[in-house]
């Protein structure tokens, strides 16, 4: 009989206080005996629930049993067959709901810690120069990807191992979309995104920087000279919540908050250019973990931040362990208010009203319906407000392309085999409006699939 | 990528001119158009006009403003730029409109001045009327290349020291009312643009302005250079940067060019002090 241990080994974190002051990663990764102990307390589940609620079903039971006999190397390849880029992938996916959710060790005690010994796999393999080798037969075909964020890295590396030539054009000066602009330095350090990124170029993949698809180079240039196209182009646009005051100044939202503090490290002023201008009250609309990122960066510029919700914390959008960070760093979490308008005085942002809400049916997410309480408004005073309330696809590739099929929000349509016209595939946020990374890697994985079936076909 | 500088020139005390090669944006750009530089790994993503793309190279007209205009006046011929980005924005239509009048009070306005003068003179029926604005005689430039791309050409120098003493306002104003303008382009100074509406409307004149707003990745990704225009939020970077002059919120963009005022100031400090 196998003795439950009913507790995670617990995840060394940095200290709140160090928290405060730093953009260094919070979890500090598990030493290689804390992993094997962690991996030891699976249950190696006959059903494996893990695999089957992840959207990529990673074979969770091998590698945690590879893992759990200190054979690192093996339990590195088993994820890789599954996951491009562990080391991101364990670090952002929402575990709560997909895996660790659905595992039996959460019904006695804390489910196995699977995202953590995810990170520290890839992490490990990254230190010790450990790569998934694979011999690359070359053809002839050639596959443009539009957009160098999870999907199109996913997407790439499983062309090449049928031995396509890739070539992903990214719009900014460096890759890896959301994982780059979008997730801080606290919770996805950069050296483990430009690790992951070297792995691809290592295998061949040709990363054209500041290449924006639609302005330097058509979707018909690309049609004529590429056989296939894969569309990763994200949900990198904001939404406004549309009330007045958006103009003001102190008003941002949530991408340009975050492409500021991550693409261009404002933080790191004046060692580098990029100013960013965070006040002493700031407020951020939203709970989500776009939310949790700008309210904890906030945080971390020396901020008094409060998220601004309309429904209360549990039904928050956000990963547990962001929600989790955020309110033991000291985040304020205002539930049940709106926003109605945005207050300002010579020109600048200095309060919101909000309106007081109240929980009714559940609505299309499931989730209850927040409700406006009439004649419940006040004044909260703010220098500093950010806009978390969600993105969408960016018109500007997609005006360029009336081709395409779009819905009406400019969302790119895809088939089941994540086709939308002959020879051009979509897939990642392009084409939910806004999901999880693990999401868009199995599309990326679902895309290069396809495109090999149509290539090899022809 | 780097790009190489191939030409550096002073245009008056406070603008310069720099020739860089950058064939990809060079082979696209379109008048109307801009582009996004980077100096170094560590700069900022700064908009910036251009004059002229021609053999794979691109010329802007910069003005010593801020710290990266700033710190890029001393890079010299042969130096390299981190990032030479674009093009960005919308094309100006080029077609026939007629008497068509462009306007240009500062660098920026200038540089575009030459690229639309240059692309619309080409169009059968199209009478371009070049005008510039300096405030003073020891700040003009580019009068001989602007004669060479339009058919009528008018420079008022706003303290009198040379040619028509005032605002180009002033001579759009009196052609308006001899009936000889249909349509105005206008780039340069913000803080004109709405007297400039008000003018043209009185007299019932198309009018397209260049929107200088804030930006960061200047592809629809930040929402720092958003702008009203009849109320609706757009963005200057993706839905402009030339927008109707007479629906154009000005309050609300001036105020908004003003964000990171006393943080440019501060950056600029350090810049100085360092050297």
């Amino acid at each position: 009989m196998v003795k439950l241990i009913k507790n995670r080994v617990r995840m060394p974190e940095l200290s709140v206080e160090a928290r405060t002051k730093t953009f260094d990663e919070v979890p500090l990764g598990y030493s290689e005996e804390q992993a094997i102990n962690e991996a030891k307390r699976c249950l190696q589940c006959k059903d494996s629930p893990c695999t089957k609620n992840c959207p990529v079903n990673v074979n969770v039971n091998a590698f945690i049993k590879e893992l759990a006999e200190g054979n690192f190397k093996e339990a590195f390849l088993k994820i890789k067959q599954d996951n491009a880029i562990p080391a991101i992938a364990g670090r952002v996916c929402p575990q709560e709901n997909q895996c660790e959710g659905a595992c039996t060790m959460g019904k006695a005690g804390d489910p196995i810690n699977i995202g953590k010994l995810e990170s520290f796999l890839g992490d490990w393999a990254m230190e010790n120069g450990v790569r998934e080798e694979f011999v690359i037969k070359e053809n002839d075909q050639k596959v443009a990807i539009i957009g160098s964020g999870p999907t199109g890295i996913s997407c790439a590396v499983d062309l090449r191992k049928h031995g396509y030539k890739v070539t992903i054009f990214e719009a900014l000066h460096k890759a890896g979309g959301v994982l780059q602009y979008g997730i801080p330095e606290f919770r996805l350090p950069k050296k483990v995104v430009d690790k992951e990124l070297s792995y691809l170029k290592e295998i061949g993949v040709d990363i054209r920087l500041n290449n924006i698809v639609g302005q330097n180079i058509s979707f018909d240039e690309l049609r004529d000279e590429y056989n296939a196209i894969y569309i990763g182009t994200g949900a990198g646009a904001p939404f406004f919540v549309g009330i007045e005051g958006e103009a003001l100044n102190g008003v941002y939202s949530a991408n340009e908050f975050l492409i500021r503090t991550n693409l261009m490290k404002a933080y790191k002023f004046p060692e580098y250019d990029t100013l960013l201008f965070v006040g002493k009250r700031v407020g951020v609309i939203g709970a989500g973990n776009v939310a949790m990122d700008s309210a904890r960066s906030a945080l971390r510029n020396g901020a008094e931040v409060y998220i601004i919700y309309r429904r209360t914390k549990e039904h928050s959008p956000a990963r547990e362990e962001e929600l989790r960070h955020a309110l033991e760093e000291g985040i304020n979490f205002m539930e049940l208010v709106a926003p109605t308008k945005i207050l300002g005085e010579n020109g600048w942002v200095t309060g919101i009203e909000l309106v007081k809400m109240k929980l009714g049916e559940a609505d299309k997410s499931g989730r209850p319906r927040p409700e406006k309480i009439e004649g419940s408004e006040f004044v909260m005073e703010l220098d500093t407000l950010v806009e978390a309330i969600g993105t969408m696809p960016n018109r500007l590739f997609l005006r360029t392309v009336p081709e395409l099929k779009t819905s009406s929000r400019g969302i790119i349509e895809a088939d089941e085999n994540l086709r939308n016209i002959e020879g051009v595939y979509a897939g990642g946020d392009a084409i939910s409006g806004g999901a999880t990374v693990i999401q868009a890697l199995g599309e990326g994985r679902k895309a290069a699939k396809s495109i090999h079936e149509y290539l090899s076909a022809r | 990528m780097k790009h190489e500088i191939l030409r550096k020139e002073d245009l008056n005390p406070k603008d310069y001119l720099m020739e860089v090669k950058a064939p990809m944006v060079a082979e696209k750009i379109q008048p109307g158009q801009f582009v996004v530089l980077m100096t170094h790994p560590k700069g900022e993503r700064i908009p910036m006009s251009v004059q002229k793309a021609e053999n794979g190279n691109v010329t802007m007209f910069i003005r010593k403003l801020g710290k990266t205009s700033v710190a890029l006046y001393t890079y010299k011929v042969g130096d390299h730029f981190e990032n030479v980005i674009g093009p960005m924005g919308n094309a100006v239509e080029i077609k026939k409109y007629g008497n068509v009048a462009v306007c240009s009070d500062l660098v920026c306005g200038h540089a575009e001045n030459y690229a639309l003068c240059k692309a619309l003179s080409q169009v059968d029926g199209n009478h371009v009327i070049s005008m510039q604005t300096f405030p003073s005689k020891d700040m003009m430039y580019l009068e001989e290349e602007l004669r060479g791309v339009s058919d009528e050409y008018y420079i008022t120098i706003e303290d009198g020291s040379y040619g028509i003493n005032g605002h180009y306002r002033d001579v759009l104003e009196k052609l308006m009312k001899q009936g000889k303008i249909d349509m105005v382009f206008a780039g340069g100074r913000t803080g004109e643009y709405e007297l400039l509406a008000e003018l043209t409307k009185a007299y019932n004149v198309p009018t397209m302005v260049t929107l200088r707003s804030i930006m960061v990745d200047a592809t629809g990704m930040c929402g720092s250079c958003r702008v009203f225009i009849d109320g609706e939020m757009k963005l200057a970077c993706i839905d402009g940067p030339m927008f109707d002059a007479h629906k154009v919120n000005y309050t609300e963009l001036l105020n908004r060019v003003n964000m990171f005022k006393k943080q440019e100031a501060i950056a600029l400090e350090n810049y100085n002090k360092m050297r």
